[in-house]
């Protein structure tokens, strides 16, 4: 091989980047929260593939795709609401009532090169199947805040938001299907005057234009300007969602009819977390129609929580994990039988213990300790100290 | 708060509309050294540019923008359109020279493909892909007008706001692609947990635009 073309096998391909231990350190700890967290609310872990059927998935842009050994064409699944969804339809058919199930893994879009975008994304999220009405799509907004409070997120009015993607289908309820899914897909792309430039040369009359983009300009207690069955839907849940903190002065959820997520599939209550720094960290909502689209139909509403951006947004407010347990490292006098039972002794004394140096500490601090005899070691400070005593030492 | 403007040809107009809501653009100088320059209240101006406005509000660097349409198609960000502020009109199209069109279309039937040059790949491949014409694109950084006379390309895919580049070249327009004007932009994260503070330019901004226009139609 030339080496000239050698050098660029050494990096990840682009989009993709080596998680090293500080930042690993840190995410294990965030991920430990949230599983913890899911778990607490009855949420199950499950793993899908990593692969998914490309034709099977509700979009076909932005796929990381290959072709199989048997030429069917597959992706790198984009998403992890996707694959719940055929999972359940596939694995849970006969299976009613139901179904809370959570994640912790990385999702594969493709990303335009020389932007900077990450083609590797971990989300940690939650589905919620076979359950509906408010008091269902209350219970995930709420566990999306508490997840985020518990990794330590501040959270304040703006931070969580709520929409509905039934007011704005109603929005533009005048056009014929054709023409509303053109100005749908529009507003998900986030170009507000490409739809309604749309829905006019579509024929709505432009008084429904003007009221159309005045409520989906409408945030906080303007819904109470509102009505319709969706928008006391939206009021109800939110409502609901802030009973989880009774006594909390901090009102974190605020509805938006503008938010409109990028992604397809929502059918009513949309909700993100938002963060001035970094932006979108969690997006969510209810998609009845999803699992239909693999079986048989069934109510369904979850979230996922972009874990890098989350981490992100903890680093800019300063949160660090708290301190692991110091590191042994522990350097033979040369008989090595007995630094081997050094070691075994330490540990069991519950100390954590390398043998030899360690070169990446990932932020642990070090104790270096020198091997006495099988039981005791001496310390930097010149003291030798047996293994029980040490562990009572580092455990203050 | 961040505003992005675009350098350029349409600074000025852009200017134009942020002085008739009241912002104080007195110390943006078109042309001048500093980039970065405090409008007043929370406002700050940041000037760059046009094709990295859409990259500065995309990636939160600034809350707020005014580009083009057209850069926008190019780059594809994901930001969102607010107002159409109606200046800066201009075209993307494809044109071919003055009376080849037919020899281009016999070519294409004999050879399966054509070339075009352009500025502007992106906004050139989709366009064929959705009409189901196979091209190969050829990316110039300027002038992509010569391309056909010098055989580089059959066609080119070309930004136009009169029409006097494509006639001096001889060329004439095969079809339109879309008509692009000046928008406001802002970051999606931004827009929605700052429309306190943005909600109001928005509204005054799509006051201007629609005045102006109304005016202009006169």
């Amino acid at each position: 091989m030339e080496s000239g073309s050698r050098r660029p096998l050494l990096s990840a391909p682009r989009g993709f980047r080596d998680i090293l231990p500080t930042e690993a350190r840190e995410l294990r700890v965030i991920e430990q929260a949230l599983t913890e967290t899911f778990a607490a609310s009855g949420y199950m872990p499950l793993e899908p593939p990593m692969v998914e059927y490309s034709a099977a998935q509700p979009t076909q842009e932005r796929l990381i795709q290959f072709l199989d050994t048997d030429r069917s064409l597959v992706a790198l699944r984009p998403d992890l609401t996707t694959a719940v969804a055929r999972l359940v339809a596939q694995r849970y058919r006969e299976t009613a009532g139901a179904l809370r199930l959570s994640y912790f893994a990385p999702v594969f879009r493709e990303e335009p090169a020389m932007t900077a975008g990450e083609r590797e994304v971990v989300q940690a999220g939650v589905e919620l199947i076979g359950a509906s009405g408010p008091i269902a799509d209350a219970e995930v907004l709420a566990l999306l805040v508490e997840s985020l409070e518990r990794c330590g997120l501040r959270l304040d009015g703006a931070t969580i938001q709520v929409g509905h993607v039934g007011i704005v289908r109603r929005l533009f309820a005048p056009l014929a299907e054709e023409p509303r899914s053109a100005v749908l897909s529009a507003l998900r792309a986030g170009d507000l005057v490409g739809a309604l430039r749309r829905a006019h040369e579509a024929g709505m009359p432009s008084e429904d234009v003007t009221r159309a983009r005045a409520a989906l300009g409408v945030i906080g207690r303007g819904i109470e300007q509102l009505d319709g069955d969706d928008v006391r839907e939206l009021r109800q849940v939110v409502h609901l969602a802030r009973e989880r903190w009774p006594s909390s002065v901090k009102l974190w959820g605020s509805p938006n009819i503008g938010l409109v997520p990028a992604l397809p599939y929502y059918t009513a209550i949309v909700f993100e977390a938002l963060h001035p720094d970094v932006g979108v960290i969690a997006s969510g909502g209810r998609y009845d129609l999803l699992i239909g689209a693999y079986g048989a139909p069934r109510p369904a509403t979850g979230f996922a929580i972009d874990v890098l951006r989350l981490h992100r947004a903890l680093f800019a407010e300063g949160w660090r994990p708290a301190d692991a347990r110091p590191l042994v490292t522990l350097h033979s006098g040369g008989d090595e039988r007995a630094t081997m039972r050094c070691a075994a002794s330490l540990r069991a004394a519950g100390l954590s213990v390398a043998i030899g140096d360690v070169a990446e500490t990932a932020g642990i601090a070090l104790i270096a300790a020198e091997v006495v005899d099988e039981r005791r070691v001496k310390l930097g400070d010149g003291r030798t100290i047996d293994a029980a005593t040490l562990a009572r030492e580092l455990a203050r | 708060m961040r505003f992005a403007l675009a350098q350029g040809l349409l600074l000025n107009d852009a200017l134009a509309a942020l002085r008739a809501i009241a912002l104080d653009v007195s110390r943006v100088t078109p042309g001048g050294r500093r980039l970065v320059v405090d409008g007043g209240g929370n406002v700050e101006f940041v000037l760059a540019r046009p094709s990295d406005i859409a990259t500065y509000v995309e990636r939160g660097a600034a809350d707020l923008g005014i580009v083009g349409k057209d850069v926008l198609m190019e780059s594809a960000a994901r930001v969102l359109e607010l107002v159409d502020l109606h200046f800066g009109a201009c075209r993307f199209v494809v044109a071919a020279p003055r009376g080849a069109l037919e020899r281009s279309l016999d070519e294409y039937r004999h050879l399966g493909s054509l070339e075009v040059a352009t500025k502007y790949p992106r906004v050139a491949e989709a366009h064929f892909r959705a009409r189901g014409l196979e091209v190969e694109i050829v990316k110039v950084a300027g002038s992509a007008e010569v391309a056909p006379q010098v055989g580089l390309a059959d066609w080119i895919v070309d930004l136009v706001a009169t029409g006097g580049t494509l006639r001096a070249n001889d060329l004439a327009i095969v079809e339109e692609i879309a008509a692009c004007s000046a928008r406001l932009i802002a970051n999606p994260a931004s827009y929605h947990y700052r429309r306190a503070e943005i909600a109001p330019l928005v509204e005054k901004l799509a006051d201007w635009a629609s005045r102006s226009r109304s005016g202009a139609n006169q």
